[in-house]
């Protein structure tokens, strides 16, 4: 198989099961509005009732500054609220993940809601404590970027313009991208090997590792060239939310189905990471 | 009405007259009680300066003297328990310095002596005179004179000084071989008659304050450097065998003197020609506003100057054009600029730098990356040269009273970049890279943004406060920058263009190359306007007061055919009778009509004088519209209104004329809002919260 064929495939996989990608929007839709409720409620109140002529007397955006500015001492029980909310997801995101996963290594390709919340149920305690066992991987992270950063930190602090400060700090940016892909392939790889093969957690790390060491290369690349493709489809998006995107009526529902139909990308995009992943798992597990 | 206008005429006429001859006299070298000769050289190597002063300094007051008390401002990057490192240290959130480890900067004087030989060390001591005695400060030196010096009598001081500029002090410092050096030398403070001396130490949250003088500075450099200084060059002597060049610099009426060295600029100069900059038609619109003739009001031509950084140098027209149009304005508005040069500089790499003016010559600051959109070098360019007004010439004390230019010049700056670039975007940067390019910021003016930005701070600390005694930094820079410049504007919309117009030049050329104060302004304000605003100086300058008046509530009812009770048709006498009665009959047309109640509240405690009302617009759905005048004496006040129409829209202050207001969202009613936008802001927020959960999602 070669590159298009397993991005193909991936797509395949995520595709027929779309729903997946629904309910992980709806879940999220609900909590974003959940989260942004007090904001939504703090604007509401205090520009509910503003008057904004064709001409106004300042851009829409300055009164909205000057309605946070105002209730600046909302900001720390709402980041209080914040905190709590971001814990609670962080589990449910534990059993969100159990859930994608388990759906996408399936091979019946019709997805229901409970049969999604059923392997959210079943991997679960294994997603948790995959993440948990993943820590000194992620001090292994932190430690490599250090050291590869280092000569980059040197050239920046010894810049007698501007350029050595900003390319250096944009390489560091997609050094620790990089970096951070290949850890995020071993976790999701672990995962797939506990599902696939029904393996305990650490003989799936190790196995995820000896099939890394095989097949690194072609595996990393293949999840950058998605990567890539991601990200600019995310950038015509945003070009294209730029130039039709309105301030007014219609303008405003496109830019917001615009916005909505985005996130659904990006979580076919994950489903397709996975469905890749998989696929070129399944292929060269034997190897 | 007429009479009115022609009395306030003749009156500004009459002030600006004397002030032009006031101006010339202030201007001639021979009444300047204060002269510097200064010479040093750089060792770039050490960062060391080697600097030899001679001052005279004539006492023009009827005071004896007895000492002289001199700012070593360097003194304050010495070590960090100076008065202005213990000022960073408190800044919880922002704070502009840090001291770090081997970036001290200090000052020494090596020598003092008379002219006559005396040896004044012995006699030299370090003083805290904004506060209790800080024994680590060394900012402000005393120097005990060996008898007191009577009115009109001149000392000569000889100095040696040696001085290690900081790594990245305020304002001033070096990068590898690049320098910026201000504040450098033994400055004496100023001597007020009756006061003593004005000599404050290093703060955090303040600029400067000193006594024009004429300068002429010798400048020893190596001679790969580029130099850019205040005041002129006259002279440049290169000597071969040392591999050092001597640059000599004069400025003559400027009170203070700051120069950079770089290898890595690039020197430009231009003309701004009056001629082909300022059109007769604008020489006779603003004639016309300030009551004066166009020959009256005509600009100078002036050499501009620029030093610039090679990585920057695609952005050399874009500096000019940004200088000519403050040189334009600044000089159609409060006079022509009076110094045959102007210098620009874009500081060197990391040299903290940035946005500082100096007499002649300013610093600006850009990127290597910008935006059109973006008026990032140009705000700061206008301001910086706006300054050589606002303390340049006009030099109130910066320490006492740092409203009075920052304040004034950051009002004039949005000013001029309204008129010359329009509204600008915001700049949103990432990893250097302009966030313009993909998602527009609003377009907003300068004086939206600082309205809205300075709003916090209204109830912090009053505008005329001590720089140093401000809660903190940020409500130092946003009282004497923008909430100031928010007030300047208010007082403009309330009083009109042409005496607003009239007020700023009489200010200025009253006062320059004086150091005035707050009440000298009033004083301006007062006479040339021909009311008494004090109140509003009471209101939003000497006290941290929030103005806020508002909208509180819009109630409509359908007014009832039939009112229940018993109504007996009594004889009385109030106020009521010749009033529509309850009982009357209704139309034949049947017409609904509407009762409508306005309730307006004053919210902050600062109210306007009642002479100064503020009006109530009030638009209905049948086209028709009412307006009513409160005076905002009272919390509050209600306005009903029948008419056969639900209010269509209502509006406190309509025309904008109340910016101090600091919430101007409660200041409309629409029954429906703001509609799309609210819907879009709400949306979009929303979505980064889904953005921001998919990519913690995309994580675990």
């Amino acid at each position: 198989m070669n590159v298009c064929s397993y991005i193909r495939s991936g797509f395949n996989r995520a595709l027929v099961r779309f729903r997946l990608a629904v309910y992980l929007w709806l879940i999220l839709l609900a909590l974003a509005l959940l989260a942004a409720a007090p904001v939504n409620s703090l604007l509401r109140t205090q520009l509910g009732h503003l008057y904004l002529p064709e001409k106004p007397f300042q851009p829409f955006e300055l009164y909205l500054l000057e309605a946070l500015l105002a209730n600046q001492q909302f900001f720390a029980p709402y980041a209080g609220f914040l905190l709590v909310f971001l814990s609670f997801c962080l589990l449910l995101f534990v059993f969100l993940g159990a859930g994608l996963f388990g759906r996408m290594l399936t091979p019946d390709p019709v997805v229901t809601f409970r049969e999604f919340l059923a392997d959210g149920c079943r991997y679960f305690w294994r997603f948790g404590l995959s993440l948990l066992v993943f820590l000194p991987f992620l001090a292994v992270f932190l430690l490599l970027f250090r050291l590869l950063a280092a000569p980059l930190n040197l050239w920046a602090r010894q810049a007698v313009t501007e350029w050595p400060v900003i390319i250096s700090s944009n390489l560091r940016m997609l050094l620790a991208i990089l970096l951070w892909t290949v850890f995020k392939l071993l976790l999701d790889l672990v995962r797939i090997i506990m599902i696939a093969e029904k393996k305990k957690l650490i003989p799936a790390y190790a196995a995820a590792l000896r099939f890394l060491r095989r097949n690194f290369i072609r595996l990393w690349g293949l999840y950058l060239i998605l990567g890539l493709l991601v990200v600019l489809i995310s950038a015509l998006w945003l070009l294209l939310g730029r130039l039709l995107g309105g301030s007014a009526g219609i303008g405003v529902l496109f830019f917001l189905l615009l916005c909505q139909a985005y996130l659904i990308f990006r979580l076919l995009a994950r489903q397709t990471f996975i469905g890749m992943e998989y696929s070129y798992y399944l292929n060269h597990r034997g190897n | 009405m007429k009479k009115i206008k022609i009395r306030l005429g003749t009156k500004a006429l009459l002030v600006l007259t004397a002030l032009f001859f006031g101006l010339i006299l202030a201007g001639r070298a021979q009444d300047r009680h204060l002269v510097y000769d200064l010479k040093v050289e750089l060792l770039t190597e050490t960062a060391m300066l080697n600097g030899q002063e001679t001052i005279v300094w004539t006492n023009i007051t009827r005071d004896y003297v007895p000492d002289i008390w001199f700012h070593l401002y360097w003194n304050a990057f010495k070590n960090e328990l100076s008065t202005m490192a213990q000022e960073a240290r408190r800044e919880k959130m922002f704070s502009r310095y840090r001291a770090g480890k081997d970036d001290w900067g200090w000052i020494k004087i090596t020598s003092l002596t008379t002219a006559s030989g005396k040896d004044l060390m012995p006699a030299a001591s370090f003083i805290s005179p904004d506060g209790p005695h800080n024994p680590h400060d060394q900012t402000v030196l005393r120097v005990e004179l060996p008898e007191p010096l009577a009115p009109g009598e001149t000392i000569t001081l000889n100095i040696d000084f040696q001085a290690k500029v900081p790594r990245n002090g305020l304002r001033t410092g070096y990068y590898k071989d690049g320098f910026f050096i201000a504040q450098w030398f033994p400055k004496p403070g100023v001597y007020e008659e009756g006061r003593g001396w004005n000599c404050h130490e290093y703060h955090l949250n303040s600029e400067f304050f000193a006594d024009f003088a004429d300068f002429r500075a010798e400048i020893t450099v190596p001679s790969r450097m580029v130099v850019g200084a205040c005041g002129q060059e006259i002279e440049k002597k290169e000597d071969p065998a040392s591999g050092k060049t001597t640059y000599t610099y004069v400025g003559k009426n400027i009170h203070d003197f700051a120069w950079t060295a770089s290898p890595r600029f690039i020197k430009v100069e231009r003309w701004f020609r009056a001629d082909e900059e300022v059109s007769p038609e604008e020489y006779q619109k603003m004639a016309e506003i300030l009551g004066l003739t166009p020959e009256e009001i005509k600009l100078p031509d002036v050499r501009m100057i620029l030093l610039i950084e090679k990585q920057h140098q695609k952005q050399i027209e874009r500096h000019f054009k940004a200088l000519r149009a403050a040189i334009k304005y600044y000089g159609l508005w409060y006079g022509p600029y009076p110094y045959p040069t102007i210098t620009m500089v874009d500081p060197p790499f990391r040299t903290g730098s940035g946005g500082m003016e100096y007499p002649t010559l300013f610093t600006a600051g850009t990127s290597v990356i910008l935006e059109k959109e973006v008026l990032s070098p140009e705000q700061v360019i206008v301001h910086e040269f706006g300054h050589g007004y606002w303390y340049g010439m006009v030099a109130n004390n910066e320490f006492e009273e740092a409203w009075l230019d920052e304040g004034i010049n950051t009002y004039s700056t949005g000013r001029v970049t309204d008129l010359a670039y329009g509204p600008g975007r915001l700049p949103m940067k990432f990893k250097g890279w302009p966030l313009n390019w993909l998602i527009k910021t609003p377009a907003v003016y300068d004086w939206q943004l600082g309205r809205v930005v300075s709003n916090p701070v209204a109830t912090l600390d009053p505008i005329v406060t001590e720089s140093w005694k401000f809660y903190n930094s940020m409500s130092y820079s946003m009282n004497v920058y923008y909430r100031a410049a928010t007030a300047l504007h208010t007082l403009e919309r309330l009083l009109g263009e042409k005496t607003w117009s009239r007020i700023m030049r009489a200010y200025h050329l009253s006062y320059r190359f004086r150091h005035p104060k707050t009440e000298n302004f009033m004083k301006v304000v007062n006479e040339v306007s021909g009311q008494n605003l004090s109140w509003f100086f009471e209101e939003f300058f000497f006290n941290a007061k929030d103005f806020d008046c508002g909208i509180a509530s819009v109630e409509t009812r359908l007014k009832p055919e039939k009112y229940r009770g018993i109504f007996d048709d009594l004889p009385t006498k109030n106020s009521d009778q010749g009033k529509e009665q309850p009982l009357k009959k209704p139309s034949s047309r049947k017409e609904k009509i509407y009762q409508t109640t306005i309730t307006l509240r004053r919210y902050g405690q600062a109210k306007p004088a009642p002479a100064f009302p503020l009006k109530l617009k009030v638009e209905f759905e049948d086209g028709s519209t009412e307006w009513r005048a409160w005076d905002a004496q009272s919390r509050w006040a209600r306005f009903d209104f029948e008419k056969p129409a639900r209010v269509k829209t209502a509006c406190l202050d309509p025309e904008g004329l109340w910016l101090v207001d600091s919430n101007l969202a409660n200041n409309s009613y629409s029954p429906r809002g703001p509609g799309a936008s609210l819907q879009a802001a709400a949306g979009s927020f929303i979505w980064m919260m889904q953005n921001f959960l998919l990519t913690l999602f995309g994580l675990l």
